[in-house]
């Protein structure tokens, strides 16, 4: 279905004062060029005003068959014929042709001079340049972006670069460079376009579109690339007994490969063209249309038109070449039209039919441009929308169809903006805010046309009028088209007819504005910002537009509400002031819609808003009340309603809760309001109602009850400051709950202990934010994070032990507990207790002598990596008991026992005996008598008041020596100037062992 | 912003009849086309560089025509961009000046060399005029009789003694011109006699444009 709006998009029609019947027109630049009838002269006028001044008129050399302008160097294009041959040639420079009497150069491409000794000044004078073809050319087109020609031959096409030399300020000089051939078999393209590389050509039926890339010079050329004398590509077309019907069919992308048409690329010497690749974008065939009665395949039912189209945006990066205005063109499109029906394809990732445009009668012509794509039929102008900002928008913007930002989809049917009678339209063309039509009454068409003419004349009596006037049968008129805001308020006004009735229409013409209006920002170039203002004022409107209708109307897609809203840069107060007042008369819960109820909720839920004002807090709180009651505990909770009254919102919690809701997490929303409000009676008798382990459950449902915010801009709630001083063991399992449920991450429950704890004496690493780790590290499984909360425990004891914190705050689990229910923390070992013991420190502090277990038994524990624990050591002492115990509980992990024993024996021999018992075994048995014996020999012969403690360990280590050595080897290992009586008995055990053994043995053998 | 529209209405007949001055550097071409079109004489003219050409008007025996004069540069050096632009020409105008005898001498090479490029069938109808230009100087070194031989024995082509300073015979010349391209035409139509759109088609085969 086509929908047809009877909009305005056209304002006003001149009459272009030609003295001779038109025959081709062409036009751009704001300049409309018609060639007269008999075709070897060309006129030039002005569209801007009302009289379409005469700009200058200049002869061609030849009978101009084809013509065509090109904005990019201001050039016109013409296939010419002169004593039976065709030339294809360039006017350049033509606006010096104010006076027919000036000469006019004329020369070969790529023949210009660039000495300046041979030119003099450089003449301002119209230059020709004749391009020399191998065939005779057909057609052509230009490239909007480039300036380039293509020119599509009867078996190759071939692309010219433009070329431009800046002589002077005003004087630029233009050439062509052939960059690359096109050989094409079997096929002759009627009608050719290019755009950005993208090469079009069709024949009566079929449509291909190829591309032409530059290549890295380094890689080998793809198979397209080089010109295969492979048999002829089978054609459906022929066959030697039948003749195959060919059938519809259309290939997009690579696999338009095997439509059958081969092209292939020849380089010509070009810098650009010997590193040309070519690949198939887009292939189109119709078949012939023989049930609608045409008897001849031509003409009646071929295709008429076709056109590429770029679009570009602001958003890239700037790119080199001569783009206009240095912009990467996003999204290329390629349009082509039969009589009966118009396709739209995008040629961007993926290839894809947009829209297919079904007119209403046959049509002979059509243009398309960014925002409408306009057809002529015999009688009629008609104006189609196009979807081509859809695509564009969607191109390089991450953003879009997100909850960030919204476009109506590319795919959204196309309607019919205006059918505009005309009577005898021949030919038209477009060109920015212009489209210029020729119409031409002859006696065929008036006998033809009969009772339509009539009504026509009827309600056009003065463009009828005109036609009698002018005399001739034919008119040229240049149709000013209204501008984009005009026609973009005519269509929103309109769609305010749809709104009570057929909302589904009203949503289609806001779309079809915003569409419009996102276009003309995308085509604005530079230095119109007042247009731009404008249009972006427009935009926003239009977003407010689409998301009112969005949150009224009950669809699917009503989420998309959100992203316009947003888009429209309205605050969240104007959309609910917008939404109540359209509801405002009536108190029906329905009234809201599902789109505006998301909108609330996500804003209140995800996003940097506003605070509410009181007023619009309470207004939010009557409409979840009335639209979605469980909500309330949440919305209540969002750091957005602050203001709102807590009496208020107390209030409406209880109703909730009379209905028999959930109860935990409403429950300590009460809670928190009570504290609001500082009525500590209620809030006692709430927080009363469920166990901790429940209101943690409560929690996790609403975080938000203890902290708002996210990232680095955690802030805890007053309940959470509340529950710090009463009951903070809820507190911290809350948060490692959250965590664990993924609902805070590490670094914000920091911060957020770090701003609950921000008064205390440790910023850094307050006891709460402590309490927190240990807790986490008890409750968590995630291998990632427990490293980190070990590295971080290990380092805030050492630095309080270091520091002897005497703070006096009691940390929420002892070591003992920590032992018990963390898997983290080992067992000390035995020797570990008599350091701690024997150490100075016994005076210090309870928290000081709980964080050097905690440490002790963090290193006795199988996790934490000891390496990465030893640069915090250095600003721990190791003078007293408690600093060597941790440094010789780390040098052991890491397998350094004998520099551990050294430790010992300097600071601590009491322990030596202790460690060498838990220690020293299997393999680092040896230990005993390679390493403590001969130190213990060596101290103990010093005198020092530690000698007799030296002298015990010396026994017990002689003692296992002699246990564990032959008694050879033990005697080799007694010192020289021992004392016999000392080591004597030892000796004797030893020996009386072994033989003990020995004997055992040989008895064990004989049995 | 580009804009093509097709042929609806195709001319039934070209009356564009294209020219070309030769000649060596310094004859005065480009003042024989000035003073005919512009009427205008400038005697501190540049050399010409590459081809130009004017579009006049005229009336001739009842006819409208508009001749394209083309003008070129004369000098060897220029050579390359001047013959791509001979073919297609119905008329040659062969210029010397009176008072340079090597100017003169040398319209056998123009001659040739338009012939050739110009990718002329029939050589010997081909409709040639000879201006011997600068009358107005003294020290004439080619003598009326002697050009009016040369002319007779080449083909037996008009030949217009003229002065681009002083305006003498500047309009007979180019209306002879044209009156002669119009009877080679003429004589050509029954040859053609069934092609009756295309009656101004000359006997070339060559349709390439290259």
């Amino acid at each position: 279905m086509v929908h047809v709006y009877n909009c305005h998009p056209f304002a006003s029609q001149h009459i272009v004062p030609t003295d001779q019947e038109p025959g081709l027109v062409c036009c751009g630049g704001d300049a409309l060029f018609v060639v007269s009838a008999a075709g070897c002269k060309v006129e030039a006028y002005r569209m801007q005003g009302e009289d379409c001044p005469l700009i200058c008129r200049f002869s061609t050399m030849g009978t101009v068959h084809r013509i065509l302008y090109s904005q990019i160097g201001d050039y016109l294009v013409t296939i010419e014929e002169k004593n039976g041959s065709t030339y294809l040639r360039a006017y350049t420079n033509w606006r010096y042709q104010a006076s027919e009497r000036t000469r006019v150069g004329v020369r070969l491409l790529g023949h210009f001079l660039r000495v300046p000794s041979l030119c003099g000044a450089p003449k301002e004078q119209m230059e020709i340049i004749e391009m020399p073809l191998s065939e005779p050319p057909q057609c052509m087109a230009c490239c909007a972006l480039t300036g380039d020609l293509l020119v599509g031959c009867t078996r190759s096409l071939v692309v010219f670069g433009l070329k431009r030399q800046e002589l002077g300020e005003r004087l630029v000089v233009l050439d062509f460079e052939m960059l690359v051939v096109l050989h094409i078999h079997n096929w002759s393209p009627s009608d050719v376009a290019l755009c950005a590389g993208y090469v079009a050509l069709q024949t009566e039926l079929e449509v291909l579109v190829v591309k032409l890339e530059r290549m890295e010079k380094r890689h080998p050329p793809p198979e397209d690339c080089t010109p295969i004398p492979s048999p002829e590509p089978q054609s459906p077309h022929e066959s030697d007994d039948f003749f195959m019907f060919p059938k519809h069919l259309e290939l997009l992308g690579a696999e338009s490969k095997d439509c059958g048409v081969s092209v292939t690329l020849e380089g010509t010497g070009a810098e650009l063209g010997s590193s040309m690749a070519l690949t198939y974008v887009l292939y189109r065939r119709f078949a012939p249309d023989f049930f609608r009665g045409c008897s001849s395949v031509h003409s009646a039912h071929s295709l008429h038109t076709l056109y590429t189209l770029s679009m570009l945006t602001c958003s890239l990066p700037l790119c080199a070449g001569n783009c206009e205005g240095g912009r990467e063109p996003v999204c290329v499109f390629c349009f082509f039209s039969l009589p009966g029906a118009g396709y739209m394809y995008s040629l961007h990732n993926p290839v894809q039919l947009l829209s297919t445009y079904q007119y209403p009668e046959k049509t002979h012509e059509a243009a398309l441009c960014d925002q409408f794509l306009y057809v002529i039929t015999r009688n009629a102008l008609q104006c189609f929308s196009v979807r081509c900002s859809a695509v564009a928008a969607r191109a390089g913007d991450p953003y879009i169809d997100t909850t960030m930002k919204a476009c109506p989809p590319a795919t959204m049917e196309v309607c019919a903006l205006r059918i505009q009678l005309f009577i005898g339209l021949r030919s038209l063309c477009h060109d920015g805010n212009h489209i210029v039509l020729i119409t031409a009454v002859d006696s065929e068409s008036k006998v033809e046309t009969g009772s339509t003419t009539r009504r026509t004349i009827c309600r056009k009596t003065s463009r009828s009028k005109q036609v009698c006037e002018s005399g001739y049968g034919w008119n040229l008129y240049v149709i000013t088209t209204v501008p984009t805001l005009q026609l973009y308020t005519e269509m929103v006004e309109y769609s305010r007819r749809y709104e009570q009735t057929l909302s589904h229409n009203s949503l289609h013409l806001l779309s079809e504005a915003h569409l419009l209006v996102r276009s003309s920002l995308l085509s604005l170039r530079g230095g119109e910002e007042g247009d731009r203002a404008q249009l972006q004022n427009a935009f926003r409107e239009s977003c407010a537009q689409l998301g009112d209708c969005f949150s009224r109307l009950d669809r699917r897609d009503c989420h998309l509400a959100l992203p316009y809203y947003k888009m429209s840069g309205l605050s969240v107060t104007e959309v609910i002031q917008r939404n109540v007042a359209r509801s405002g008369d009536s108190t029906s819960v329905t009234d809201y819609g599902k789109g505006f109820l998301f909108f609330l909720k996500h804003s209140l839920y995800e996003e940097t808003m506003e605070d509410l004002s009181e007023e619009t807090a309470n207004t939010v709180l009557d409409i979840f009340s009335q639209a979605e009651p469980a909500q309330l505990p949440h919305v209540v909770t969002s750091p957005f309603m602050v203001k709102a009254d807590p009496a208020c919102v107390l209030e409406h919690l209880e109703q909730l809760e009379v209905s028999g809701a959930p109860a935990v997490t409403l429950t300590l929303c009460k809670s928190a309001q009570a504290l609001r409000l500082g009525n500590m009676q209620q809030y006692c008798q709430q927080m009363e109602q469920h166990s901790e382990m429940l209101q943690v459950f409560g929690f996790i449902e609403e975080p938000k009850l203890l902290f708002q915010g996210r990232g680095s801009s955690v802030t805890p709630t007053l309940f959470a400051q509340h529950l710090q001083h009463t009951q903070v063991g809820l507190l911290v399992a809350a948060m490692v709950a959250l965590h664990e449920n993924s609902k805070v991450k590490l670094e914000e429950a920091d911060l957020f202990f770090q701003e609950l704890c921000k008064d205390c004496v440790d910023r850094q690493s307050p006891y709460l934010l402590v309490d927190f780790w240990e807790a986490l590290l008890v409750a968590s499984s995630q291998d990632s994070i427990i490293q980190e909360l070990l590295f971080r425990l290990a380092s805030v004891y050492i630095n309080r032990i270091t520091r002897r914190d005497c703070t006096g705050i009691t940390a929420l689990k002892t070591a003992e507990d920590l032992i018990n229910s963390c898997f983290h923390y080992g067992q000390p070992y035995p020797w570990v207790s008599i350091l701690t013991h024997l150490s100075h420190c016994s005076v210090a502090p309870d928290n000081h002598q709980e964080d050097l277990h905690k440490l002790q038994s963090l290193l006795c524990g199988p996790t934490l990596d000891i390496s990465s624990v030893l640069p915090l050591l250095e600003q721990l002492p190791d003078t007293d008991g408690a600093g060597v115990s941790v440094y010789v509980l780390c040098a052991t992990r890491l397998g350094q026992l004998e520099s551990s024993l050294e430790r010992l024996l300097e600071h601590c021999p009491e322990a030596v005996i202790p460690y060498a018992h838990h220690q020293l075994h299997s393999h680092m048995l040896t230990l005993w008598w390679q390493k403590l014996f001969p130190e213990l020999c060596k101290r103990a012969r010093v005198p020092s008041e530690k000698g007799s403690v030296l002298l015990t360990a010396l026994k017990e280590t002689v003692k296992v020596v002699a246990m564990e050595l032959s008694p050879l080897e033990f005697l080799e290992l007694l010192p020289d100037d021992g004392s016999a009586h000392f080591f004597l008995p030892h000796l004797l055990e030893c020996s009386l062992r072994h033989s003990q053994s020995h004997l055992t043995t040989h008895i064990m053998e004989s049995c | 912003c580009t804009g093509m529209s097709r042929v609806y209405v195709m001319a039934d007949k070209s009356t564009l009849l294209k020219v070309i001055l030769l000649g060596d550097g310094g004859v005065g071409k480009s003042s024989l086309m000035n003073r005919y079109v512009s009427n205008k004489f400038d005697t501190h003219l540049f050399h010409t560089i590459g081809v130009e050409f004017l579009n006049k008007e005229l009336e001739v025996d009842g006819r409208r025509v508009t001749l394209q004069i083309w003008d070129t540069a004369g000098q060897e050096r220029f050579r390359s961009l001047r013959t791509p632009f001979y073919r297609g020409s119905d008329c040659c105008l062969l210029t010397f000046s009176v008072d340079d005898s090597q100017s003169f001498l040398n319209l056998n090479l123009w001659r040739k060399e338009f012939v050739y490029y110009a990718d002329v069938k029939e050589p010997e109808s081909f409709p040639f005029v000879i201006l011997g230009n600068k009358i107005d100087v003294s020290g004439r070194q080619v003598a009326k009789e002697e050009a009016q031989r040369w002319c007779c024995e080449n083909g037996g082509h008009p030949y217009f003694e003229t002065s681009a300073k002083d305006a003498t015979n500047i309009v007979e010349a180019f209306e002879e011109v044209a009156r002669r391209v119009i009877a080679s035409d003429d004589k050509q139509e029954p040859l053609l006699s069934t092609h009756t759109v295309e009656l101004r088609r000359k006997s070339r085969s060559d349709p390439s444009c290259c």
